[in-house]
């Protein structure tokens, strides 16, 4: 069914879809629309579901944790800060490989403050164990939530999809929704292996000495590689219902043949991909989008890059005193290969807009010679005097 | 090589596996130590084992663990000073248990029920004893030698059992159908009781060591002292022990308008109760002692028991405590009066008490009779070489054997050294297992040591205070001399006293051990328990921290190193 | 040797007359209050519960990978979201439809200070949980350290007693009285000293309907310096002494106490503890810590007016009365 919907709306309508039984959220921009609308769904008993409005995000991150130990299919959404503050609580459903799904509706990290959209969030919790799915744009959202649950339940591990702050999550588009009977027959009834039930009653969380520990992250490592099949398996099988696939792990776009590549995670593919139509007379790239960026995928990577001679990783977040977080990792993937010249960009930190014209400059700008890492649209009459 | 669970999952109770005793430096054990009562009977009654049954409703079976040890609760019951009273935790704490109440209601309620004693077949293996004398001694030893399986000859010079206990035991302290029942019950066990033989008439002392394997000798006081005094007293003087048997047989005797009674022992003041019955205004007790209560030192208390004296003097009898009598007035042959003397007992050089008088406390009384009450002792015939010139016969403290012969053994008032009741049977009792050792070719009956477990032992937290439960007694003025003066205890009452018991160093099954283990490791169990606990140790899991040690209200469970 | 060895001890466990949601095997210290408090809990509570165990000594010492002492669903998260967690479960229940009773335990680390944000947020929401505070009055996982629990003047690793300090400067924060103000259905406090008392206010809270909360005092052997025999002796006395008070809330109204028969003084309690040690020295200092201690008991005896008219059998002298088969009134 095709419908008009906003980004937060239409995550909302997915989720639903989902059946979740405990959703636990607090409110922090951009993500407020996505649980409002739950919140709205289940008030109009749409939705039969416990909403629980915590006081914080570490307590969302705590009820959901409960919720899917004692056997509820959990939800819950977050951005920024707010991620932050789950963090402990997010690294702890993973280790327990708790089954859950949550909304990054991605934001800058505070100082200085911003509400606007990058990657900094979801990249601080890289290493927490959960799966990282990005989406270009709101039916990707929509699809990928829905394959999500699949997936986090099939391989007992917690997946956040990562949706652009304010670029998709406010705004309004048109977008099919899927049936409800499409999504039961995809996603089956919750069951949790090692649920809490008193008649079978399982200790989890316990505290594992380094004869365990050592195995314990390892194995969690592995499940989350394994994982990788199972993202391309379960977008293959999500196309053959709905006739949309979300590009598995990694999408090339544009002009595959291409010896210029950029690589992107998130809704800036779109507007790379209108500038390459607005701007015909630049030479036309290789888009590629790294969809699956926890677990990583390697070697879907590498051949995505074959044969390119020049790489632009075009990111929303980076760490400062190192560089480009993806960069980093896709270099280190391509090593041993024939490598093409890669070229780190951090740009639209904050929300700073992405025009069409940046592609042209993009390119431009990869051409020259200015380091392996710099600040895409930096303008530098704006640096403090005197130094940083 | 435990292998990983998704998520490090444990299974349930998993734990087990781990055996926490390892860490253990100190272990508890359940230690049994006996309760001041047990210690301080002389009968060997263990009252916090039968007030346990009782406590739990099994009636019969806390009369055949009190019996065990003391065939006449009945009569004990009610003539016992109950020295297990005075020596009761309880008595620290609020008041002791009535644990006279309750023996005499056990007994009472087993001659009602018809119950049996619980004795041994007769063995026809073992050889026959001869127990001469049918006084609460003889037959202590005569049950309890019957009831280890011996066929035993019970010799009396009279023609009914009971002793003192029928001679001179009022009946408004013990009814006489009280002591026929408990005699006639002891008697219906198949002893070959044979009254009208007098030892040293009927019989010689050497007959019967010939004739039998083993002879207890268990003969009562029932000569009065003779006053022993440098002044003079008149020739119609009436002795105490003497005038209480004629007034036992002849139901009255002749009763001055006042008299002076001196003596503290139970003669003394059940005489004094029973001229006043009779009528005498005026009746004065002369005691070198106190009335015994708490905080008097038993060499310096009456022999009496308290109950009686106290009663006594509710009667109307008073009492002149530390007084000694310095000489009687007389006109003529006729008292007049009687001139006394502040006198105490103090521990002399050689720290034993002597009775000291003192100069200038002089003072009369004036009375129309003084009966000296001041002691009894036995009528040797038929066995005076034994007495080797002195007024007792010399035993072995504990068994009662006679040194230097190997079948004879004595007890009760002939030792000398004691003379309740609940004395006499322990005597008995303990002469009857050291014959039956003897005859056994077991060797020697050794005392037990026991360890008696002291007040500051117990957790007092888990106990709550309540009244002790008192029996009712008749109001003084209604006290006449053939009607009980204490009743025995409501059933109410009885259930009540015996929940009081704090049962000292005995498990009380309180499940404090159990409920308090921080570790799971005290198991509740009925089956498994040998120890007459409720619990078991888990040694694979107790750290040995002691909290169950230090909680246990009993005093029941100690702390052992483990090395 | 006969009669005595035909059934196996793990058999007569495995037979025990009463629930056991929590086994043996475990690695508390030598007289751990808390595990006895959480043995407690379990048992009153019965099987048909879950646990939400917060960050602590009691997660540690029950669940060293591969063991677990707990025979009930059990699960640890982190320190400061038991409250949290227990809400996710009773959220999960409710709508499988499941009788499941939620409880989350907690230290008082977790309860006054980490934890409060969550404990807070669930009572405010109306979880039908059982939230039970295991208090022994510092941070002894990690090693004694000072929590918004610890009471005045106690010396711990963070607020130790030294030349310019009497122990902690700050008072035991109320925690109780905060709880109740969410005006929840049912708060109370209980002892491990009153086992009976216990067991009746575990069995009331999970039967209300709501969130209920009871705070524990559990005394440490290893943090307070007492020996491990004398766990039940020091939480007695803090009952009997009224510095640590046990009552009722019911919709944050005060509506039972457990009377004292008879005061005893403060010194009594803080004599038996190394971590008083300092207030019985020579300098002033400590006789006026002391002196405050006892104006904090006297204090509590008067606002929750603790001090019993008469002997009574459920007050802190009569409550703990044994009886001959271990019949208890609770």
């Amino acid at each position: 069914m095709r419908l008009a919907l906003e980004g937060s709306q239409a995550l909302a309508r997915a989720v639903a879809l989902c059946r979740p039984q405990v959703v636990a959220a607090y409110p922090i921009t951009p993500q407020t629309h996505i649980v409002e609308n739950i919140a709205k769904l289940v008030a109009d008993g749409r939705l039969d579901c416990d909403f629980v409005s915590v006081e914080s995000e570490h307590s969302a991150a705590s009820v959901a944790l409960g919720a899917a130990c004692a056997g509820s299919r959990a939800y819950t959404a977050s951005s920024s800060q707010g991620i932050l503050l789950m963090s402990e609580v997010l690294y702890d459903i993973a280790g327990l490989r708790v089954p859950m799904v949550m909304t990054c509706a991605n934001r800058a990290v505070s100082a200085p403050l911003s509400i606007w959209n990058d990657h900094q969030d979801a990249m601080a919790l890289r290493d927490s164990g959960w799966i990282q799915l990005y989406c270009a744009d709101n039916q990707e959202a929509i699809d990928t939530t829905i394959q999500a649950f699949r997936l986090a339940e099939s391989l007992e591990l917690p997946v956040m999809v990562c949706v652009d702050g304010f670029a998709l999550t406010h705004t309004l588009e048109g977008l099919e929704l899927p049936s409800q009977e499409a999504v039961d027959a995809f996603l089956p009834p919750y069951r949790f292996s090692r649920a809490l039930d008193s008649t079978q009653p399982l200790s989890i969380g316990t505290l594992v000495s380094p004869d365990h520990f050592t195995e314990a992250r390892a194995s969690h490592h592995h499940a989350l590689l394994q994982g990788l099949s199972q993202i391309v398996a379960l977008d293959a099988a999500w196309q053959q219902i709905t006739g949309r696939a979300c590009g598995g792990l990694v999408e090339v776009r544009g002009e595959p043949e291409a010896k210029i590549g950029i690589l992107t995670l998130g809704s800036v593919l779109g507007t790379l991909e209108d500038a390459m139509e607005t701007y015909a007379e630049v030479p036309r790239a290789r888009l590629i989008k790294l969809r699956a960026f926890r677990p990583f995928p390697a070697e879907a990577l590498r051949q995505a890059c074959a044969g390119l001679d020049t790489l632009i990783v075009f990111e929303r977040a980076f760490s400062p005193g190192g560089g480009g977080i993806v960069a980093t990792e896709v270099k280190a993937a391509l090593y041993g290969q024939a490598m093409p010249r890669v070229v780190s960009f951090a740009a639209g930190l904050g929300g700073r807009d992405i025009p069409l014209d940046a592609y042209p400059r993009l390119i431009e700008a990869a051409a020259e010679d200015g380091g392996d890492f710099r600040f895409f649209d930096l303008k530098p009459d704006q640096l403090p005097e005197g130094g940083f | 090589m435990t292998k990983l669970t998704r998520g490090a999952i444990a299974l349930p109770g998993t734990s087990l596996a781990n055996r926490t005793g390892s860490w253990r430096v100190m272990r508890p054990l359940h230690q049994h130590r006996a309760a001041p009562c047990h210690t301080a009977c002389p009968a060997g009654e263990d009252a916090q084992d039968w007030i346990a049954r009782f406590d739990v409703g099994d009636w019969q079976g806390a009369w055949q663990a009190l019996v065990s040890a003391n065939p006449l609760p009945a009569i004990s019951g009610r003539v016992c000073p109950h020295p297990c009273e005075s020596a009761c935790n309880r008595g620290r704490y609020d008041q002791p248990i009535a644990i006279h109440s309750l023996e005499r209601y056990l007994g009472d309620m087993a001659l009602q029920q018809g119950w049996d004693y619980p004795v041994a077949p007769l063995d026809a293996a073992l050889p026959a004893v001869a127990v001469v004398g049918a006084g609460p001694a003889g037959l202590s030893a005569a049950y309890h030698l019957r009831r280890q399986g011996f066929k035993v000859s019970l010799i009396e010079a009279l023609p009914q059992a009971g002793g003192t206990l029928r001679s001179a035991l009022p009946y408004y302290r013990l009814p006489t159908e009280v002591l026929e029942g408990e005699i006639a019950h002891l008697l219906a066990l198949g002893l070959d009781w044979r009254p009208h033989t007098r030892l040293g008439r009927d019989v010689s002392l050497e007959e019967l060591e010939q004739d039998f394997a083993a002879v207890f000798l268990g003969p009562g006081n029932q000569k009065g002292r003779r006053w022993d005094v440098s002044f003079a007293v008149p020739d119609t003087l009436r002795v105490g022990l003497e005038l209480l048997h004629e007034w036992m047989r002849m139901g009255t005797v002749a009763t001055p308008r006042s008299v002076a009674i001196v003596g503290g022992g139970n003669t003394a003041v059940d005489l004094g109760r029973i001229l006043k019955r009779l009528g005498a205004a005026e009746v004065h007790l002369i005691t070198h002692e106190r009335i015994p209560g708490p905080g008097v030192a038993d060499f310096d208390a009456m022999p009496a028991a308290e109950r009686e004296v106290r009663q006594a003097i509710e009667e109307g009898v008073v009492v002149h405590e530390h007084r000694s009598v310095r000489r009687l007035l007389l006109k003529g042959n006729k008292v007049i009066g009687v001139e006394m003397v502040h006198a105490k007992k103090l521990v002399g050089a050689d720290g034993r008490p002597r009775l000291t008088t003192f100069e200038g406390t002089e003072s009369v009384l004036h009375v129309e009779e003084v009966i000296p009450a001041i002691g009894q002792q036995v009528d040797a015939e038929g066995f005076e070489p034994l007495l080797q010139g002195r007024p007792f016969i010399p035993v072995d403290a504990y068994s009662g054997a006679v040194p230097g012969s190997a079948k004879l053994f004595a007890g009760g008032d002939a030792r000398g050294d004691h003379g309740t009741v609940s004395a006499a049977v322990g005597d008995g009792r303990r002469a009857a297992l050291a014959i039956a050792r003897r005859l056994r070719g077991q060797g020697e009956l050794n005392p037990e040591t026991r360890a008696t477990i002291g007040f500051e032992q117990l957790n007092l937290n888990y106990y709550e205070h309540q009244p002790r439960q008192e029996a009712a007694v008749l109001p003084p003025a209604e006290r006449v001399c053939h009607q009980e003066v204490e009743s025995g205890l409501a059933p109410a009452q009885a259930a009540l006293e015996a929940r009081r018991c704090l049962s000292c160093g005995n498990c009380l099954a309180c499940d404090n051990c159990w409920t308090l283990c921080p570790d799971s490791s005290v198991l509740k169990t009925r089956e498994r328990a040998s120890d007459g606990s409720h619990y078991v140790f888990d040694y694979d899991y107790c750290k040995g921290c002691g909290l169950c040690a230090q909680e246990c209200p009993t005093g029941y469970i100690v702390m052992q190193p483990e090395y | 040797m006969s009669a005595e060895h035909t059934i196996s001890l793990a058999d007569l466990r495995a037979k025990q007359p009463r629930f056991q949601g929590l086994t043996a095997g475990h690695r508390a210290c030598l007289g751990c209050g808390q595990a006895l408090a959480a043995r407690l809990v379990t048992e009153a509570a019965g099987p048909d519960v879950a646990v939400a165990n917060a960050t602590g000594c009691l997660e540690v010492f029950t669940t060293p990978y591969p063991e677990s002492s707990w025979r009930l669903p059990w699960l640890h998260s982190v320190f400061g979201n038991a409250g949290a967690v227990a809400a996710g479960m009773e959220a999960a229940y409710k709508k499988q439809g499941k009788s499941t009773k939620v409880i989350a335990m907690a230290g008082d680390g977790g309860t006054f200070d980490i934890g409060f944000q969550a404990l807070s947020g669930m009572l405010e929401r109306g979880h039908n949980v059982l939230y039970v505070c295991y208090d022994n009055e510092a941070y002894m996982n990690t090693g004694v350290q000072r929590s918004g629990s610890t009471p005045h003047a106690a010396t711990t690793t963070t607020s130790p007693a030294g030349a310019a300090r009497m122990g902690k400067r700050h008072m035991k924060k109320d925690i109780v009285t905060i709880i109740a103000a969410h005006r929840i259905p049912y708060a109370a406090t209980a002892s491990v000293a009153y086992v009976s008392d216990l067991r009746r206010k575990v069995r009331h809270a999970l039967e209300v309907d709501g969130p209920s909360f009871l705070h524990i005092h559990a005394p440490c052997p290893l943090g307070w310096g007492h020996e491990g025999a004398a766990t039940i002796e020091v939480a007695r006395l803090a009952v009997q002494t009224g510095l640590f008070p046990l009552i009722e809330l019911e919709r944050g109204e005060l509506t039972a106490v457990m009377p004292i028969r008879q005061p005893r003084p403060v010194r009594d309690y803080l004599a038996l503890q190394n971590r008083f040690r300092h207030l019985f020295s020579q300098d002033p200092r400590a006789q006026v810590e002391l002196e405050h201690l006892q104006a904090l008991a006297d204090h509590n005896i008067e606002v929750y007016g603790l001090l019993g008219e008469n002997a009574d059998a459920q007050d802190s002298e009569g409550a703990d009365t044994v009886q001959r088969g271990g019949v208890r009134w609770a």
